[in-house]
C-alpha cells in the first residue's frame, strides 16, 4: 500500500474508505475497491456526457429542419454520443467499475492478483479517454464510432488520428482488465468455490474478460492499420490508394461484434444475482445459465459478418453468417426462461434493484427479439441502417446493458458506501426512465421498419417527399419527448444517491439478504475486505439467513452452523 | 422546387405513399410481399414471447410477491433438465425455420433475372447519377419502367454510401473501387423515396431522389426523349439547358445570392465574370469561359479562397455540350433565374 499517512487500522473502526485520507492514498491506491470506486465516477462521468449529446442530436430532431444545429455539428453530436458511450461508459461499465469492486470479496480475496497492474489499467483508461476528449476539442471527428473508411481516412478528418489512439489505448485497458479477471478466478478461490460454486455474477465476468483478451486486440490492429494508412498514406482500406473498404469492416466488426457482449454480458451476470437474491430464492438452472454466457462468449466471435449484410460480401457468406447469428439466441432465451423460474413460487421484493431487473427483462425481451428480424436474411435487407437497428442495439446496449449495471449499482450501492438510499425516490426513477427509455426507442422501430435512415441530421428537403416528412416527424417528436423524460430520471436517480452519501441511513451488512461473500463482510467491506477467511456454501441458499429487525438487515440463522 | 417540376412529368397529384399501420411502407416491388410475410411471421412469434415472458413476470411477481421479512420462498427443484432443455429446443427449431424463411425469400432478392433493364448508378457525394444506357441521365428522379425487372449496377466516386428504396426493401451499399448491384421489378407506376442509406458526412441526410415508376410505353418514350434532350437547344439558347445539369452541382452550389453551401453561390461567379479574382495560395485569376470550364473539369487547379478543394470533377461524368451548356448558363445566369433562384418565364 502506498500511502501518505496511515492511521494504524482498528478493524472494526475503519473501512476501506477512511482505511488511509488524502487525495494522493486514492491516486496510488492499489485496492481494488478504490480502483472500483473511481472507474465509476469516471464512467458515470462519461455517461453524463454522452448523455448531453445524446439530448442534442434527439433536439435537432425533434422538427424537420435545422432545429439547433446544422449538418455538421449534428454529425460530430452523433458521433461522439456513440464514441462515448460505448468506449468510455458501456464497456467499461460493469467490469471494471463493478466488477473491480466486487469481484474480489465475491472471492473472499483480499484483492485481484494483479493489483498493480490494475491501477495501470484505470490509469490507461483515463489516458485513452483524455484522447478521445482531445479529438472533440480538435473538432474534426465526423465519423460516426465506427470510424468506416474510407470516409475515416481522409485528409479532412483531423479528429479521427487522436480519437482513435485513444480508442486504442481504451483497449489496453480493457485487455489488462480482462487479464486480471482471468488470473484472479483461477487463482484466488477460496477453499471450497469450485466452479459451480461461484455466483453467477462472476461466470459472466469471466466469459467476458475471455472475450476482452482474445478480440480487443484485433481492433487495436484495426486502429493501428487505419492510423498507418491516413499517416504514412500506405493502401490498406482506401480504394483511391488500392485498399479495401470492406476489409476495413470486416476488421472492425471482428472486435465490434464480441464487444456486443462484451457490454450485454455483465449485465446478464448481474441480473441473475439480483433476481435469485431479491426473489429470495435459489437460482433456477444454475449450470445452463453458466454454460450459456460462455457459449455466448464462443459464438459471439463467429458472427461479425451480419454487420455487413448490404456491404457488397457474396450471397453465401451472408447465409453463412445469418445461420450463425442465430445461435446466439438460444443462450439468451434459455437465460430468460431460467429467471423466470427462479422467481416461481419465490418471494419477491419489488426494491429498486429487483424493479431494475424486471425492466431488464422486459427490454431485453424487446431487444432480443427484434434481434431476429436483423438476423434473418430476407427482412435485415430493408431494415439495416434504419431507426429499426439504433431502436433494437439501444434496447440490447442501453436499456439491457446499462440499466442492468444500474440496477446492480443499487444493489451493491449500500456495500460500497456504507449508506442506504431512499427506496420510495429509487422505486420512482427507476419507473420514469423504463417509460422515458421505451417512448423513445420503441416509436423508433416503428421509425426505422417505415424506412427512416440512420444518422440523418434532417428528414426534410429538396429530396424529401413531404409525406414521409410528416410520418417522420410525429415519431421523431415523441421519440423525443421521452428522451426527456428518461433524462428526468436519470437526474433524479443521481439526486437521491448523492443525497444518500450524506443523509443517507447506515446501511447493514446484508440489506437485500444476498447469500454470496460480500454480504458477508461490513458495510462498506474494510480494507482488507475479511478479518478472517470466509467460508464457502451453496451461494443460492437463502434458506440459512434471517431478518434481524435491530439491524435493519438479514444475519446468518444461529439455529444454523455455518459451514466448513 | 426542381424536383416537383420533373416529377411533374409524371401523371399529376401522384404522392408518395407511406403505407398503411405501423410497420412497413407499401408493397410496391415483386419481392417486397415475400419479405413482409416473412416480417409478420416473425413478428407474431415475438409478439408470443413477448406477451408470455411479460405475463409470466407479472403473474409471478404479484402471486409471489414477499409480505413480510419472514416469509419464505416456496419449495421448488434448482434445477429440472427437461424443462430446460424443452426451452433449449422450441428456440432452437424457430431459429431454424426462421433461418430458412429468411434465405428463401433473400435468394429471389440477390438473383437478378437475365432480361433486367439495366440502369448505371454513380454515388457521388451528394449526388446520384442516373445513367441509362441509350445515354439518358438523371440525377434526382430514377425513371423506372413498371412490370419489368431493373438491375442497378452501382459504384462510388468517393466514400461508402448505400442506395435504398424503402417501398421496394432494395437495399446495397455502393462501395468505392467496385461494382455493386441491386434489382427489383416495380409493380405498379407511382412515385417512391430513394435514401442514402450508408453514413457519408454532411449532407448525408439529404442525398435522396424519387424513383419515378412510368407504364411500360411511356417509359420507353420518356428515356429516349431524355437522352436527346439537349438536341432540343440551338446553340443559341444553351445556355438554358444548365438549369437541368444544375441538378448535379445542387449539393454544393445555390442559385441563391446569398446561400453559400459546401462551394460558392453561382451568383458569385456570375457576379465576377469578367474581373479577377483572389485563389486559395495567394495569386490571381481571371474568371472568364476558361475558368469555368477548369472548375467543371479540372477543380483542383483554382481553389477559391475561403473554400477547401473538395468539388470533384465532372470530367467525363459530363458530356462536351453539357459543360458548354454550364459555361454559358454561368455567364447569362441574370437570364435563367432571379437573385432568390426561381426561374424566369
Ligand atoms: C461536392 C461539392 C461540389 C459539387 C457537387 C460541385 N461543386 Fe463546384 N465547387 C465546389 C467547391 C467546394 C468549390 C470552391 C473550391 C474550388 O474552387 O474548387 C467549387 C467551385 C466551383 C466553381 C468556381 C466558383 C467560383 O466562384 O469561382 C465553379 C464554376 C463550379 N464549382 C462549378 C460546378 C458545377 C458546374 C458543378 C456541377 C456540374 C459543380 N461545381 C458541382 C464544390 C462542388
Ligand atoms: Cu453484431
Ligand atoms: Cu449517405
Amino acid at each position: 500500500m502506498t500511502t501518505l499517512e496511515s492511521t494504524p487500522p482498528t478493524p472494526a473502526a475503519t473501512n476501506y474508505l477512511t482505511h488511509t485520507r488524502g487525495f494522493l492514498s486514492w491516486a496510488f491506491t492499489l485496492d481494488h475497491k478504490r480502483i472500483g470506486v473511481m472507474y465509476l465516477v469516471s464512467v458515470l462521468s462519461s455517461f453524463l456526457v454522452g448523455g448531453i449529446f445524446a439530448l442534442l442530436v434527439r433536439t435537432e430532431l425533434i422538427a424537420p429542419g435545422e432545429t439547433i444545429m446544422g449538418q455538421d455539428a449534428y454529425n460530430k453530436a452523433f458521433t461522439l454520443h456513440g464514441a462515448i458511450m460505448v468506449f468510455l461508459v458501456i464497456i467499461p461499465s460493469v467490469p471494471a467499475a463493478l466488477g473491480n469492486f466486487v469481484l474480489p470479496i465475491m472471492l473472499g480475496a483480499k484483492d485481484v492478483a494483479f493489483p498493480r497492474l490494475n491501477l495501470f489499467s484505470y490509469y490507461l483508461w483515463v489516458f485513452g479517454a483524455f484522447f478521445l476528449v482531445a479529438a472533440i476539442f480538435q473538432g474534426g471527428l465526423d465519423t460516426g464510432w465506427t470510424f468506416y473508411a474510407p470516409y475515416s481516412t481522409e485528409d479532412a478528418r483531423s479528429g479521427v488520428i487522436l480519437a482513435t489512439t485513444g480508442v486504442f489505448i481504451l483497449g489496453f485497458s480493457s485487455i489488462f482488465t480482462g487479464l486480471n479477471f482471468i488470473v484472479t478466478i483461477h487463482r484466488l478461490r477460496p477453499p471450497g468455490m469450485t466452479w459451480f460454486r461461484m455466483p453467477l455474477f462472476l461466470w459472466s465476468i469471466y466469459a467476458t474478460a475471455l472475450i476482452q483478451v482474445l478480440a480487443t486486440p484485433v481492433l487495436g490492429i484495426t486502429l493501428l492499420l487505419l492510423i498507418v494508412e491516413r499517416v504514412m498514406k500506405v493502401g490498406i482500406f482506401d480504394p483511391a490508394l488500392g485498399g479495401d473498404p470492406v476489409l476495413y469492416q470486416h476488421f472492425f466488426w471482428f472486435y465490434s461484434h464480441p464487444a456486443v457482449y462484451i457490454m450485454i454480458l455483465p449485465g446478464m451476470g448481474i441480473i441473475s444475482e439480483l433476481i435469485s437474491v431479491h426473489s429470495h430464492k435459489h437460482i433456477f438452472g444454475y449450470k445452463f445459465i453458466a454454460f450459456s454466457s460462455v457459449a455466448i462468449a464462443i459464438f459471439g466471435f463467429l458472427v461479425w459478418g451480419h454487420h455487413m449484410f448490404t456491404s457488397g460480401q457474396s450471397g453465401l457468406m451472408n447465409a453463412v453468417f445469418s445461420a450463425i447469428t442465430f445461435s446466439v439466441s438460444i443462450p439468451s432465451a434459455i437465460k430468460v426462461f431460467n429467471w423466470l423460474a427462479t422467481m416461481y413460487k419465490g418471494s419477491i421484493s419489488l426494491n429498486t434493484p429487483m424493479l431494475y431487473a424486471l425492466s431488464f427483462l422486459f427490454i431485453f425481451s424487446i431487444g432480443g427479439l427484434t434481434g431476429i428480424f436483423h438476423g434473418t436474411l430476407a427482412t435485415t435487407i430493408h431494415l439495416h441502417d434504419t431507426y429499426f437497428v439504433v431502436a433494437h442495439f439501444h434496447y440490447v446496449m442501453m436499456g439491457s446493458a446499462l440499466i442492468a449495471m444500474i440496477g446492480g449499482l443499487h444493489h451493491w450501492w449500500p456495500k460500497m458506501t456504507g449508506r442506504m438510499y431512499s427506496e420510495t425516490l429509487g422505486r420512482i426513477g427507476c419507473i420514469i426512465v423504463f417509460v422515458g427509455f421505451n417512448v423513445t426507442f420503441f416509436t423508433q422501430f416503428m421509425l426505422g421498419s417505415k424506412g427512416m435512415p440512420r444518422r440523418y441530421h434532417d428528414y426534410a428537403g429538396e429530396t424529401w417527399s413531404p409525406e414521409l416528412t410528416e410520418l417522420f416527424h410525429t415519431y421523431h417528436f415523441i421519440s423525443t419527448l421521452g428522451s426527456y423524460l428518461m433524462a428526468a430520471g436519470f437526474f433524479l436517480t443521481a439526486g437521491y444517491l448523492l443525497h444518500s452519501l450524506v443523509k443517507g441511513r447506515k446501511a447493514p451488512s446484508n440489506p437485500w439478504g444476498g447469500r454470496s461473500l460480500e454480504w458477508q463482510c461490513t458495510s462498506p467491506p474494510p480494507h482488507d475486505n475479511f478479518s478472517s477467511a470466509p467460508t464457502v456454501g451453496d451461494c443460492y441458499d437463502y434458506s440459512v439467513l434471517e431478518w434481524d429487525d435491530a439491524e435493519g438487515g438479514y444475519r446468518w440463522r444461529e439455529d444454523v452452523p455455518h459451514p466448513v | 422546387m426542381l424536383l416537383r417540376t420533373l416529377t411533374s412529368l409524371l401523371s399529376s397529384g401522384a404522392r408518395v405513399d407511406t403505407g398503411d399501420g405501423f410497420w412497413l411502407p407499401p408493397q410496391a416491388s415483386t419481392y417486397s410481399q415475400g419479405i413482409d410475410w416473412v416480417f409478420y411471421f416473425i413478428y407474431w412469434i415475438c409478439v408470443f414471447f413477448f406477451v408470455l415472458i411479460v405475463a409470466l413476470m407479472i403473474l409471478f411477481v404479484w402471486k409471489y410477491r414477499r409480505t413480510s421479512v419472514t416469509h419464505q420462498a416456496g419449495e421448488t427443484v434448482t434445477h429440472h433438465t427437461p424443462l430446460e432443455l424443452t426451452w433449449t429446443i422450441i428456440p432452437l427449431i424457430l431459429v431454424i425455420a426462421i433461418f430458412w424463411i429468411g434465405l428463401d425469400g433473400y435468394v429471389d432478392m440477390i438473383r437478378p433475372p437475365a432480361n433486367a433493364y439495366e440502369v448505371n448508378v454513380v454515388a457521388q457525394r451528394w449526388n446520384w447519377s442516373f445513367e441509362h444506357r441509350n445515354g439518358a441521365q438523371d440525377s434526382q428522379i430514377l425513371k423506372v419502367p413498371a412490370g419489368r425487372p431493373v438491375k442497378l449496377v452501382m459504384t462510388s466516386q468517393d466514400v461508402l454510401h448505400a442506395l435504398f428504396i424503402p417501398a421496394f426493401r432494395a437495399k446495397q451499399d455502393v462501395v468505392p473501387g467496385r461494382y455493386t448491384t441491386l434489382w427489383f421489378e416495380a409493380k405498379e407506376p407511382g412515385l417512391y423515396q430513394l435514401f442514402c442509406a450508408e453514413y457519408c458526412g454532411t449532407q448525408h441526410s439529404q442525398m435522396g431522389a424519387t424513383v419515378a415508376v412510368y407504364p411500360p410505353d411511356e417509359f420507353d418514350e420518356i428515356i429516349a426523349k431524355d437522352a436527346r434532350w439537349l438536341d432540343n437547344y440551338t446553340d443559341e439558347n444553351l445556355y438554358q439547358a444548365g438549369l437541368r445539369i444544375f441538378a448535379r452541382c445542387s449539393s454544393c452550389h445555390s442559385l441563391q445570392e446569398e446561400v453559400r453551401l459546401t462551394g460558392p453561390s453561382f451568383w458569385d461567379v456570375h457576379d465576377d465574370f469578367g474581373k479577377k479574382r483572389l485563389m486559395e495560395g495567394d495569386y490571381e485569376a481571371d474568371i472568364d469561359e476558361n475558368y469555368i470550364q477548369d472548375s467543371i473539369l479540372n477543380p483542383q487547379k483554382d481553389i477559391v479562397a475561403t473554400y477547401q478543394g473538395v468539388m470533384p470533377t465532372f470530367q467525363g461524368a459530363l458530356k462536351p455540350r453539357e459543360v458548354r451548356a454550364m459555361v454559358e448558363f454561368l455567364k447569362r445566369l441574370d437570364e435563367v433565374v432571379d437573385r432568390q433562384g426561381n426561374p424566369i418565364e
